[in-house]
């Protein structure tokens, strides 16, 4: 579970899978679930599970590279704004009142612009030596106002069909989203476990001094971590931002917060050096279930005005919980 | 490069005067009406809140920290007032109890900052969305109004050529200034930036300290949220959107390291002059709000780049 490779053995791995976050996190889903199941059989319809399941795909997508921001001991809270600058651009691109570029370079495009941003953010953390918060604060702000001078007060509502193909359509009756989400966790997991580029950023992470003299490229690598999330970011916006007809400023707005929630309640300390896969992406899972939860249970506008709480409580939690789980991780 | 200059000429405020000045001409060839002095003081009621918040973060951002939640505690604050005042509270009694829910937040993070060592970042990021939350759950977004005109007169009433609110800002200035220059705790939290293990070694009472400090940054939030809503005589849940934004940029851009340890209340003052100026210019020449949220996100990187090309950065 942890990319350090030692081996220990059968018992003491089941010991450390039942005290582990994500033996935890993999328990409390259930329980909701089934404790869901029993109050409202069509919770468990397949129809609901796949909409939670298109739900939390964007989250999964940019939890991935967060994840590895986080570890690497650094934070980005632009993600939202960079998908709303995103979505702006991509629907900007595509329109045929707007540019009227083919579906295809629209694509594109965005990935590039979702990289280009990524990197600028890694480029001042990395080389100008400034604090991760507050180049991803100034950001979350800059790119709101991008976002909303592309936008021009307009909302986009002609997207082709190519793109909303993207983000409604299903290949083997599984939605191209959640193909999409499967791809990208895979190549993460690749990336963790069995890369040069994995090993680096969990030891920059655990430990900067030691990485530095051992002469890894700390620069380069958080300025490929970021370039990475901002990857992601386009890829999560290019599947969701399509499932909905309108393209507005507004898209996003949140979404940072959402994100470092599913990264942080998953098992990722803050500190850098810790983080699995599997923890973020159950995290990612449960925050999305809570709020379908929500609406199931009928609190009707509450659910909305009370989850921003809810995310703000978990974030909580979870730092309270991290010294527990750490001191077991670490005997 | 450093060098060569003269060290007066080169701390930040002086650069921001100059660069205050070279504003003022871009800003007086752009758009003239802007400069005239009625024009300023109708705009400059809109600075205090920023301001008032800003010497609290000055001092927490001094030690090192950060406070992300104060514009969450706002909205908190407000909605406890806006609520009491519907349920029947005098308004004095809402306005301390917002003030008693502003400083509660505040200790709430300090709290969970000493406690569990986490950089308070995380822990603000998490409380800005906890208190923002709870504002809205408990207020169901709706917007809260009807206060009494006595209330309302105090946002908007001027003496002796300042609104109240400036006179608060002043008193509260003052005070920071003593603390900073002329009591124990400006070292001690000077200290704490520098290094904090060696000011613990040195038996400072840092978390204590600290627990104050954000206390204080709660308290200066609920006061802002008060000061707000006698200016607009509404509260709503989604009051002080983004506001830490603006706090925070004008106390980097006065010159006070992030890293703590490291900047003075002047260089705050003018940043928050500059910032104000900013912001009103940007409204006022092309009223286009979307530019402004741009202006401001740049000018916190970029004020953070020069700090960093400076030479303010402390040696790891």
């Amino acid at each position: 579970m942890n990319p350090s490779g030692s081996k220990p053995n059968v018992q003491q791995a089941w010991l450390s899978l039942l005290r582990s976050r994500t033996a935890g996190l993999a328990c409390f889903t259930t329980l909701i679930l089934v404790w869901m199941s029993l109050w409202n059989p069509t919770f468990l319809a397949w129809s609901n599970m796949r909409d939670i399941a298109v739900a939390a795909a964007p989250v999964c997508i940019i939890s991935c590279g967060l994840m590895l921001v986080l570890v690497l001991g650094e934070i980005d809270i632009s993600v939202g704004s960079m998908m709303g600058v995103l979505a702006a651009a991509m629907g900007a691109m595509a329109s045929a009142s707007r540019w009227h570029l083919p579906p295809g370079v629209a694509m594109v495009g965005t990935l590039i612009l979702g990289v280009c941003i990524g990197a600028i953010n890694g480029w001042l953390v990395a080389y100008l030596k400034v604090p991760s918060i507050m180049v991803t604060l100034g950001m979350l702000t800059a790119l709101r106002g991008v976002t909303e001078v592309i936008m021009g007060g307009q909302w986009i509502t002609d997207l082709p069909p190519e793109l909303r193909y993207l983000g409604t359509g299903s290949w083997l009756e599984i939605p191209i989203c959640l193909w999409v989400t499967a791809t990208v966790v895979l190549i993460s997991l690749w990336l963790i476990h069995r890369s040069t580029l994995g090993r680096r950023i969990y030891a920059i992470g655990s430990h900067p001094k030691a990485a530095r003299l051992a002469g890894l490229p700390i620069a380069r690598t958080q300025c490929l971590v970021f370039a990475w999330t901002g990857f992601l970011t386009a890829v999560a916006t290019l599947v969701s931002v399509p499932q909905l007809s309108v393209v507005d400023s507004g898209i996003g707005v949140g979404m940072e917060l959402l994100v470092v929630t599913c990264v942080v309640v998953g098992g990722t300390a803050v500190s850098g050096g810790i983080g699995n896969l599997t923890g973020v992406l159950l995290g990612a899972l449960l925050m999305t279930m809570i709020s379908t939860v929500l609406i199931f249970m009928k609190l009707g506008e509450n659910a909305t005005y009370w989850s921003k709480a809810i995310q703000g409580l978990f974030i909580l939690g979870a730092i309270l919980l991290e010294p527990w789980t750490r001191s077991r991780k670490k005997p | 490069m450093k060098a060569r200059l003269p060290s007066w000429l080169m701390n930040p405020e002086s650069l921001l005067i100059g660069l205050g000045m070279a504003f003022w001409l871009i800003m007086g060839k752009l758009d003239h009406s802007f400069l005239q002095w009625e024009v300023q003081q109708e705009l400059s009621t809109h600075i205090w809140e920023t301001a008032l918040m800003a010497l609290p973060m000055t001092l927490i951002i001094l030690t090192g920290g950060i406070d992300l939640s104060i514009g969450s505690i706002m909205s908190l604050s407000a909605v406890t007032a806006g609520l009491l005042h519907q349920a029947g509270w005098p308004m004095p009694m809402g306005c301390l109890a917002a003030m008693v829910v502003g400083m509660a937040c505040g200790w709430f993070n300090g709290w969970f900052i000493t406690r569990f060592k986490v950089h308070p970042l995380m822990i603000t990021l998490a409380s800005m969305a906890a208190f923002r939350g709870i504002a809205e759950g408990v207020s169901q977004a709706r917007p809260l109004s009807g206060f009494p005109e006595s209330f309302t007169r105090m946002g908007n009433d001027v003496w002796l050529g300042l609104p109240i609110a400036g006179w608060i800002f002043a008193g509260s200035l003052a005070m920071a200034a003593w603390i900073m220059h002329a009591h124990r705790l400006g070292r001690c939290i000077h200290a704490i930036g520098y290094n904090e293990q060696a000011a613990r070694f040195s038996g400072l009472r840092v978390d204590r300290m600290l627990l104050g400090l954000y206390t204080l940054s709660g308290l200066s939030a609920a006061m802002a949220a008060i000061l707000f809503m006698a200016r607009r005589n509404t509260a709503k849940a989604d009051i002080g959107a983004g506001v830490e934004l603006g706090v925070i940029t004008a106390v980097v851009m006065g010159g006070v390291s992030i890293f703590g340890g490291r900047g003075t209340l002047a260089g705050v003052c003018l940043g928050l002059f500059l910032i104000h100026e900013t912001r009103e210019f940007v409204s006022w020449h092309w009223s286009r709000d979307e530019l402004n949220l741009l202006a401001l996100g740049v000018l916190l990187i970029l004020s953070v780049v020069f700090q960093q090309l400076l030479g303010h950065k402390r040696a790891s």
